[in-house]
């Protein structure tokens, strides 16, 4: 059979509230096209993002059921740590409400003024913790990784010589850390190879830095490697993720994607100083390190959620059910990132909008485009979520101006998907007339959270 | 007719039971060693009746169980915060809510933004985590509480009152422009859970009106207080307890809250406050800490919970038998001559460890001893507040409270009168061998909040 089967069946629905395309122009406007400023019920198909909105097992409820909410010492905590133990290979394990209090903590210990945190790509809070603690964030994503239409099987490598010469140039002293996101999720969601974390390994062994993985979606990529990887397609994705997590000195984890939570994340790692001194500021932060700043149930849901994710069956869909909607847009002509990502399918929003210049948020402008047209949230990953300011007040834009669907894990069917494709064409096909927008409001950090946008007026 | 007594019962009988395991001395003897003498660091499996916190330990209802799975977990404008948002608004009175993950996510954005270096922040006795952030942010906490509450024999009934000489004293000394606001809990958990009057509040709100200092509200037992008003101060008792706590919100600026103790909750927490500036702020610090201002690192089924759980927290039967539960048990431990902090509070029996272990110097840290000690008997754990709680002045030197205490926290609908029965001798037994009880030495001493993490020996 070629048909791939979702490895699982219907245990309970949520209904999805329609709309028509009238009503949702109006929604946009009050929501100053700023998507995260919909409500979820004006919303069809919610593709904003895959942290924490996908569907959990019937095993994973019923973990929730056993979830016992001792504030210390909850045997819902031992078997987290088992779990997480057993999968990564890290023995030192400390549960965060999410993944950006683990980053807050990690940075916090390690940043600060004068220092440079290296990665292949850093997504939006990692980024900004990094910079919260006065550091500066350094992209060195590889050459394939900058071009988006063109395929290649691991966009999501570090450049190693360009990460030879930063280090080079800065010094050790001033690098505390390399960080390494799995898969690439600014770029794309696009996998990084054994072969290059090894590389980097190498590198950040030599120069003494050490070297963290921002887990996020270590499944996915550990399905690629084998599916892509030369060596690895007889060796099963736990082994394969053993392998990856081995390299590392230790990781961040938002449990919101990979482990199909709803919330949680956790930091795992194999110094017993550095997590002595994580725990300290966890404390202050987030809750008692046997919690940290979750309810038992869910630490529970987390850990089963994570053994379920290396499911082979399950990663063959996932993987799949993105590629269709890839295909689908490939063979209608919209530009889109190639291959396809394990979570997510990015429009080329420079190519899709050719005729809005960069300063117009020609990404942001197809999300509203696609949230009118037929109720899809997507987001914006270009110069409203990473662009800067010169001393001029003019824009610094991003290396990239995508629009990026999140597929939730064990969500939405084929027929979702085929909407969404059908939906995406359309719009497509009568780009010409989407205008571009301006910002009337934004905040200092993290500004694609609450800004406000208007169009631009008409000549 | 003989006269029959006239009992009053829980309003509620049990849907779902979680199983206890019961242990030998030698095994508590054995896990007590293991954790170093700090009951923090006890397998919540090793205990049997868990009196640590009645943080997040609570029951939900079945009504709460049916809201979890109405979670509406989209990342941007869940159902469940404008369902939670509504029901603050209705019931509590603050116009504008930020969920976060739980209180000290809440302490932590607000003191960053409204204390600046030098500041003073005057407050009815200090709070662990509050006071924490407070000086992070660069504040500095003064007590301003009525003397009775430190005196844990003295029957005042409110005992959670501020002493406006204090606070005026303070003025004079720093000037009002250096107190940027009042923090004022309900109820004043290190002093036994005691509550503040309704008077002394309206006092305290005409006080600081006329120096423009705000009153910033930790709420995190507004409920139980409000039954203390509604049962001890005059004009009350016709009242219910929804309107006592609206009126106690309504002469404040703003509030704090872990919902993890009178909401009912596991998890969960918010700020809330009727200045939009303030608001506007903490909307765009909570994505740097918890997440999207709609969800505060939460997920949406618990929001879900948590407004349900507030609806039930005001309700006038529940919170007579929550409050009737531990007033009960602490009639019992005055039967049996143990010493505790009277009036009885609203959330646990605090055993005052320096007339129960008088030969222990608190050097030697009676209530940590005393909390092993109970542990070794009948495996009920307990939580020290005093010396080891209390920490050390930014100058190094230890606190030494005058209060000395073993926290008996009991959860909210979860034990019943058996446990209370149980509890109550266990606690006698120990009284009845205290000359035979001899003091500890700490040898392990984290740097913030040590309570959490300290480690002790048998001298």
């Amino acid at each position: 059979m070629n048909t791939i089967i979702e490895p699982f069946r219907i245990k309970s629905v949520e209904p999805i509230y329609f709309n028509t395309e009238a009503e949702r122009a109006l929604i946009v406007e009050k929501a100053f096209y700023n998507p995260f400023l919909i409500h979820s019920t004006d919303v069809m198909i919610d593709l904003l993002t895959d942290s924490g909105t996908s569907a959990m097992s019937s095993n994973q409820w019923a973990g929730m059921m056993q979830g016992d909410e001792s504030y210390a010492g909850s045997p819902s905590f031992f078997r987290f740590e088992k779990t997480i133990q057993e999968i990564t290979g890290f023995p030192l394990v400390i549960p965060t409400h999410q993944g950006r209090a683990a980053e807050k903590i990690l940075f916090s210990i390690l940043g600060g003024k004068g220092k440079y945190f290296v990665s292949n790509t850093l997504f939006d809070t990692t980024r900004a913790n990094i910079e919260f603690s006065g550091a500066e964030g350094v992209d060195l994503i590889c050459e394939e990784g900058k071009h988006p239409s063109i395929p290649a099987p691991f966009k999501g490598n570090m450049d190693t010589t360009l990460l030879k010469k930063f280090i080079e140039e800065k010094g050790t002293a001033n690098i505390p850390l390399c960080i390494i996101t799995v898969t690439n999720n600014s770029g794309g969601g696009q996998p990084v190879s054994m072969q290059n974390i090894k590389e980097v390994r190498a590198i950040c062994t030599e120069y003494k830095i050490p070297l963290f993985i921002d887990a996020c979606r270590f499944a996915e990529n550990s399905y690629f490697i084998k599916l892509r990887e030369e060596g690895y397609a007889d060796k099963s994705v736990r082994e394969i993720a053993k392998e990856l997590f081995s390299y590392a000195d230790g990781c961040t984890m938002s449990a919101k994607k990979d482990a199909f939570a709803n919330i949680g994340g956790f930091l795992a790692m194999r110094n017993e100083d550095l997590a002595q001194h994580c725990r300290n500021l966890l404390i202050m932060t987030e809750g008692f390190p046997t919690y940290g700043g979750l309810a038992g149930r869910d630490l529970e849901a987390i850990a089963i959620g994570l053994n379920e994710v290396l499911d082979e069956h399950y990663l063959q869909y996932r993987i799949r059910s993105i590629e269709y909607l890839s295909n689908k847009l490939i063979a209608a002509g919209v530009p889109v990132m190639q291959p396809a990502g394990g979570h997510a399918v990015y429009l080329d929003a420079k190519e899709f909008l050719a005729h809005i210049p960069v300063d117009q948020y020609p990404g942001q402008a197809l999300v509203a485009a696609l949230y009118v047209h037929g109720g899809i949230r997507s987001v914006e990953i270009g110069s409203l979520m990473f662009g800067k300011y010169d001393e001029h007040k003019k824009l610094i834009p991003a290396q990239l101006e995508l629009v990026r669907l999140a597929i939730p894990r064990r969500v939405y069917t084929q027929s979702h998907i085929d909407y969404v494709a059908e939906v995406i064409i359309e719009v497509f096909n009568k780009r010409d007339e989407i205008k571009g927008l301006t910002i009337t409001e934004e905040p200092p950090m993290l500004r694609h959270f609450t800004a406000k946008l208007k169009p631009i007026e008409s000549k | 007719m003989k006269n029959i007594k006239h009992s009053w019962a829980e309003p509620y009988k049990i849907k779902m039971v979680e199983l206890l395991k019961m242990t030998t001395p030698a095994q508590r003897k054995k896990a007590m060693q293991d954790a170093g003498y700090n009951t923090f660091l006890l397998k919540s499996e090793d205990v049997y009746i868990d009196l640590l916190t009645d943080s997040g330990t609570s029951a939900m209802s079945d009504r709460q169980w049916a809201g979890m799975m109405m979670g509406d977990e989209a990342y941007a404008g869940s159902r469940n915060f404008y369902h939670l948002e509504s029901v603050v608004k209705d019931i509590y009175g603050y116009k504008y809510l930020i969920p976060t993950h739980q209180g000290r996510g809440a302490e932590n954005i607000l003191s960053k933004i409204l204390i600046k270096k030098g500041d003073i922040i005057p407050g009815n006795m200090y709070f662990t985590t509050t006071r924490l952030h407070q000086e992070l942010a660069g504040g500095k906490f003064e007590d301003i509480i009525i003397d009775e509450a430190h005196d844990p024999e003295n029957d005042f009934p409110f005992k959670g009152n501020i002493d406006l000489n204090k606070l005026d004293k303070l003025i004079k000394k720093y000037g009002a422009k250096r107190i940027p606001y009042v923090s004022m809990a309900t109820s004043v958990n290190m002093a036994g859970g005691q509550p503040i009057s309704m008077k002394n509040l309206k006092e305290l709100r005409a006080f600081t009106k006329k120096h423009g200092i705000r009153v910033i509200h930790d709420m995190t037992r507004v409920a139980e207080n409000a039954y203390f008003i509604q049962q001890k101060e005059k004009g009350y008792k016709d009242k219910t307890i929804r309107e006592i706590v609206k009126e106690i919100n309504s002469y404040t600026d703003g509030a704090t809250m872990s919902a993890k103790k009178d909401a009912l909750v596991n998890i969960g927490g918010f700020l809330a406050v009727n200045d939009w500036d303030v608001f506007e702020e903490a909307r765009n610090m909570v994505v740097v800490y918890e997440g999207l201002h709609t969800y505060g690192g939460l997920a949406g089924r618990d929001m879900e919970a948590m407004a349900i759980g507030i609806g039930e927290s005001v309700n006038d039967d529940h919170i007579k038998a929550r409050v009737g539960q531990v007033i009960y048990l602490g009639e019992k431990m005055l039967e049996y001559n143990v010493p505790i902090v009277t009036p009885i509070g609203g959330h646990g029996i605090f055993v005052d460890a320096k007339k129960f272990l008088p030969h222990i110097s608190q050097d030697q840290f009676p209530a940590q001893t005393l909390a092993a000690e109970v542990y070794l008997d009948a495996g009920i754990r307990t939580m020290e507040r005093g010396v080891v709680s209390a920490g050390r002045k930014a100058n190094g030197e230890n606190y030494y409270p005058k209060l000395e205490l073993v926290r008996f926290t009991i959860p909210r609908r979860v034990y019943t009168q058996a446990h209370m029965d149980v509890i109550a001798e266990s606690v006698a037994r120990v009284y009845e061998r205290r000359n035979k009880i001899k003091g500890m030495k700490m040898i392990y001493e984290p740097k913030y909040l040590r309570f959490f993490q300290a480690k002790f020996e048998k001298l």
